[in-house]
């Protein structure tokens, strides 16, 4: 006659002496070799599993560069010095690039708009944008924050109707520049801390234009006569930032703007 | 009946008629916390149906053989100290917990090793399943059943649908979800309210089964 306790004991300590041998077993039997260099890259990674890389997260990206040879600057996180890390484990060169920074083209917050008709519907930019006359400028922002509910890095508020991207917390990721219904928020090569930016991106002809809005390009051209970085399409100016270096100066076109719609952006 | 009649009838009570989340409100974290898309919910699917397949047949087989009067285990006990124990049920809890949670690791470092795959696929949720109670209750509900405890391919039938109703109850319900994205919900019910209504209103509609294949 055996106690029932110890009879317990007894039959869950030898459960748990079966279980420890087999997974004992199973541990270093069917062990999942990880090589030093990849656990090494997964350690560099940030952790933000943004997905601005491109890649599904951190652990992927990291496969990525060592089985494929991925570049070492796709991390928008971690920036240069990640970039610089995964570039010392892989044993490559490693260039030092620009970061891109999204940069939202349209200036006109709330007082800025002439037309503004009350919009009461879905509190979300992509249900406002397949209503018509929501505001004049069919191109312009619409303020309702789709970027701000997107962005995991607090960069990106609506400040009286119109969404500013906070540079000091951006890091590039281009999950706004995904959000955005009306693509106005565009990935930007900052090759300085502050960028000349067109923050207009309205392709009607200038009449419609000054209906619409105080600050919107209406493709005067005087920018495009001042210095030939800007080009007029569409009746919209644009910077072509490959030939921007840090040392551009556009002030006198800033200047000069009628509409005030050249600023700059950034830090 | 025949075998198969009788394999048709359990599989069609166990994944629609006795549904594990929306007739009898088991694994309800999952089906609440994994349903916002439809493929996750799917891959969550999957991985339940694998792992309450894996459990519920190796809890049947420890059952079997260790636990039940009768059974090899208590016998052997008994002809060392005679009349120790009528039988073992009494740590029937404790070792099913004990026995899915090993098992999960087990099954789990196995598919890492030799089916990258699929570890890819259901990796994540593996770990998260280990103590659903989806899949406890499922494991009882053989032991407590005569006709699942009698005969083993019953009870794998069992637990195979119980695990696919759960996958279709997850499905439809991020399929609804996905839906309510975009809807125009009320500001108090947004988020877990509108959800935990939808999930009452499809138990109501699951009870319409009720009744049907005995």
């Amino acid at each position: 006659m055996i106690p029932t306790i110890i009879l317990a004991v007894c039959v869950m300590l030898a459960l748990a002496g079966v279980f420890a041998v087999l997974l004992g077993w199973a541990n270093v039997r069917w062990h999942v070799h990880v090589p030093d260099q990849l656990q090494h890259l997964m350690d560099a990674m940030p952790g933000a599993n943004c997905g601005g890389c491109g890649y599904i997260g951190c652990s992927e990206y990291a496969e990525a560069v060592f089985h494929e040879g991925a570049p070492p600057d796709k991390c928008p996180v971690g920036g240069s010095a990640v970039a610089q890390r995964i570039a010392e484990i892989m044993g490559i060169e490693h260039i030092e690039g620009v970061p891109s920074r999204p940069v939202v083209l349209c200036g006109a917050d709330f007082d800025a708009r002439l037309k503004r008709p009350e919009y009461r519907g879905e509190p979300t930019c992509s249900a406002a944008v397949m209503v018509a006359g929501v505001q004049g400028c069919t191109f312009g922002c619409l303020g309702l924050g789709d970027c701000v509910e997107v962005c995991k890095f607090d960069a990106i508020h609506i400040v009286n109707g119109l969404a500013v991207v906070d540079y000091e917390k951006c890091v590039g990721c281009g999950a706004c520049v995904r959000a955005c219904p009306r693509n106005i928020i565009q990935m930007v090569p900052f090759h300085a801390d502050a960028m000349a930016v067109v923050a207009c991106s309205n392709l009607d002809p200038g009449k419609v234009v000054r209906g619409d809005c105080t600050v919107g390009c209406i493709g005067c051209g005087i920018c495009a006569k001042l210095d030939d970085i800007f080009t007029i399409a569409d009746n919209n100016a644009s910077i072509d930032y490959d030939r921007y270096q840090a040392d551009t100066d556009l002030s006198a076109a800033i200047e000069k703007c009628p509409r005030k719609t050249i600023r700059y952006v950034g830090k | 009946m025949g075998i198969v009649t009788d394999i048709l009838f359990i599989a069609l009570a166990t994944a629609v008629i006795n549904n594990l989340v929306l007739i009898n409100f088991v694994g309800i974290c999952p089906f609440l916390g994994v349903s916002r898309r439809i493929d996750t919910a799917f891959g969550m699917g999957c991985a339940v149906t694998f792992v309450i397949t894996i459990a519920g047949s190796a809890t049947w087989l420890i059952s079997h053989f260790a636990l039940v009067p009768g059974s090899a285990l208590v016998n052997a006990i008994n002809s060392v100290a005679a009349g120790s124990v009528k039988d073992l049920l009494f740590l029937q809890y404790i070792i099913f917990i004990f026995v899915i949670a090993g098992m999960v690791q087990l099954v789990e470092m196995y598919v890492r090793k030799f089916a990258p795959a699929l570890y890819k696929a259901l990796g994540v949720f593996l770990p998260l399943i280990t103590t659903n109670c989806a899949i406890l209750f499922a494991c009882l509900t053989i032991a407590k059943s005569p006709e699942l405890t009698d005969n083993f391919l019953f009870a794998l039938v069992y637990s195979f649908f119980g695990g696919i109703g759960f996958t279709l109850a997850i499905v439809l319900m991020a399929g609804i979800r996905e839906e309510l994205e975009t809807a125009d919900i009320p500001e108090p019910l947004k988020g877990p309210g509108i959800t935990l209504i939808t999930a009452g209103l499809m138990a109501l509609a699951f009870m319409g089964f009720k009744g049907m294949a005995g």
